[in-house]
């Protein structure tokens, strides 16, 4: 009887042990393993260039099968070779990309997912170098007769959650007389003007004139030149990865790989500024 | 020496109080108290969420769950009494609809009503009514099952008497048994309402104006402006200023019923929403 009860407690011990082992190994967040990968970049994966976007925003990143292409995608495989790493692709809801989040937990190296540079924004995360002019722009059902924001008195318009369209729409709100409408992301929003549930859609240009092009019964009728343009976002603070970057677009810019891409994705040149 | 068996539970017990102390302290010293503060307990933040948290986000939350309970309930009840008819299709089409609204997410079923069947049938309809007929359609299918328990846990002796006494099947089954099945399944219908309001976070795939959002759409958009977490600590606790007062009332009509109790899914825990 006494042997039985010694064994028993003495059973407690190992449990007790794995508890204070566990908590022990338990890594804190923000470690980033990465190696070197020349020049003081680190990665937060080793030999992986980590990217996180907001899928899918066609023709910027989507899916095609079980891979993400698009033109951001080539954009920083550009990146990737130069640093001689494999792009690795993160998808992660918007506003976690926009707030910084996923560089201050170490999830991701850089951001290319569609993203108009905006000082808001440079608040939180620093920006590459522009590396495309975007304007937002009107998405209807065809036919519909709606041209402008003023059209749209007493009608509903569909956003896409902290994009610059969702802005550009809540600032105009008053002066219109229309009520927004919010999308998680973008297909949705597209969905929606497709079902009759919003009148009208606003986003960036690219990827509304995309959409048009597969669904002819919607189309864009008008744009807003918002002046915007995309960069690429990353940790704030992270001078070597951003000087990099810099590099790599002057560099495509230069030697005509930005516009066999541009013409890659749009079909056409990109103008000349 | 050796210990009695009392004496063993006794250090058995006594070890596993030791074993919670130890870990809560290991615990208390590895987190970061700072960091927990200011992730967390952000008061600026969190009074700025007020009263709008309450009179918009609470009021759209019930209001919605409110809505897909009324028709859950009606659908369920419909769907019980199909999976009891004598009538071979409708147990079948019956239990089809139970099975495949109980197994598949409630975020899919969001989906498919506000954008899938639009799509197809070329309607849309407003937004109470997109919301009403998602979790709707979902809570029927969950509640069916508790009713259809609660219908035949009714005392066959009630149906035999009405029967002698010249009642039809039908008249039978309106004023004796259903009425005597809602008060046995009382308690099982408050878990889904619990369950419904639950689901409701999820109604913002359907996409909302200002308005319309709901206490979880309401809180991400305040955290996506916020250094901080606190935004999901205040709606947390709006969530439980629903829940909570709803659990205990489904403990005190278990009490008044006497306690009668039926097997759910839900109540054995095997059944879980989304």
């Amino acid at each position: 009887m006494a042997r039985r009860t010694r064994h028993q407690v003495l059973a407690l011990f190992p449990v007790l042990a794995l508890a204070v082992t566990v908590t022990g190994c338990a890594t804190k967040v923000g470690t980033g393993s990465g190696t070197d990968a020349g020049s003081g970049i680190s990665l937060v994966e080793a030999g992986k260039l980590t990217t996180c976007t907001h899928l899918s925003y066609k023709p910027f990143q989507y899916s095609e099968g079980d891979k993400t292409v698009g033109f951001d995608v080539d954009l920083v495989n550009l990146v990737a070779k130069d640093l001689g790493a494999e792009q690795k692709i993160f998808d992660t809801p918007f506003e976690t990309i926009t707030s910084g989040e996923v560089f201050n937990t170490n999830k991701c190296d850089l951001a290319a997912a569609g993203m108009t540079i905006t000082d808001e924004r440079k608040e939180a995360i620093d920006f590459s170098e522009p590396y495309f002019d975007a304007s937002q722009a009107l998405l209807v059902k065809k036919g519909s007769g709606i041209t402008d924001l003023s059209g749209l008195k007493g009608k509903k318009i569909g956003v896409q959650l902290e994009t610059t369209g969702e802005k550009y729409a809540n600032d105009n709100s008053a002066a219109n007389g229309y009520t927004v409408i919010q999308f998680e992301d973008l297909p949705l929003m597209e969905t929606a003007v497709r079902t009759g549930a919003v009148d009208a859609a606003i986003n960036d240009n690219g990827v509304l004139y995309d959409y048009v092009k597969e669904f002819p019964d919607t189309e864009v009728t008008k744009e807003f030149d918002t002046g915007e343009s995309y960069g690429i976002g990353m940790k704030k603070g992270n001078k070597a990865l951003l000087d990099k970057v810099n590099a790599v677009l002057k560099k495509a810019n230069e030697n005509g790989e930005y516009d066999k891409i541009y013409e890659k994705w749009f079909g056409k040149k990109p103008e000349k500024k | 020496m050796a210990m009695s068996k009392r004496q063993r539970a006794k250090a058995f017990r006594g070890a596993q109080y030791a074993l919670l102390v130890v870990v809560a302290i290991v615990l208390a010293l590895v987190a970061d108290w700072g960091e927990i503060k200011r992730a967390f307990f952000n008061v600026d933040i969190a009074v700025s969420m007020f009263p709008n948290v309450l009179t918009v986000s609470l009021v759209n939350t019930l209001i919605y769950t409110a809505l897909g309970f009324a028709f859950a309930l009606l659908a369920g009840l419909l769907l019980a009494l199909m999976k009891l008819s004598p009538v071979g299709p409708y147990r079948w089409i019956a239990t089809v609809y139970i099975e495949f609204f109980r197994g598949i997410p409630a975020l899919l079923v969001f989906i498919a009503v506000g954008f899938g069947v639009p799509l197809a049938f070329g309607i849309d309809f407003d937004i109470y009514s997109k919301v009403m007929l998602s979790l709707g359609i979902v809570g029927a299918a969950y509640m069916a099952e508790t009713i259809r328990a609660g219908i035949q846990a009714v005392p066959k002796g009630q149906i035999e008497a009405a029967r002698s006494l010249g009642m039809s099947q039908g008249r039978t089954t309106i004023t004796v048994v259903i009425p005597q099945a809602f008060r046995i399944i009382l308690p099982p219908l408050t878990n889904e309402l619990i369950m419904l309001t639950k689901d409701s976070s999820l109604i913002y795939i359907i996409g909302l104006a200002r308005e319309e959002y709901e206490l979880t759409k309401f809180g991400r958009e305040v955290l996506s402006r916020s250094p901080s977490l606190t935004p999901i600590l205040v709606i947390g606790l709006c969530y439980l200023l629903i829940t909570l007062p709803l659990g205990y009332l489904s403990r005190y009509l278990e009490r008044q019923t006497g306690g009668k109790k039926i097997s759910t899914p839900e109540s054995t825990g095997l059944g879980v929403s989304a």
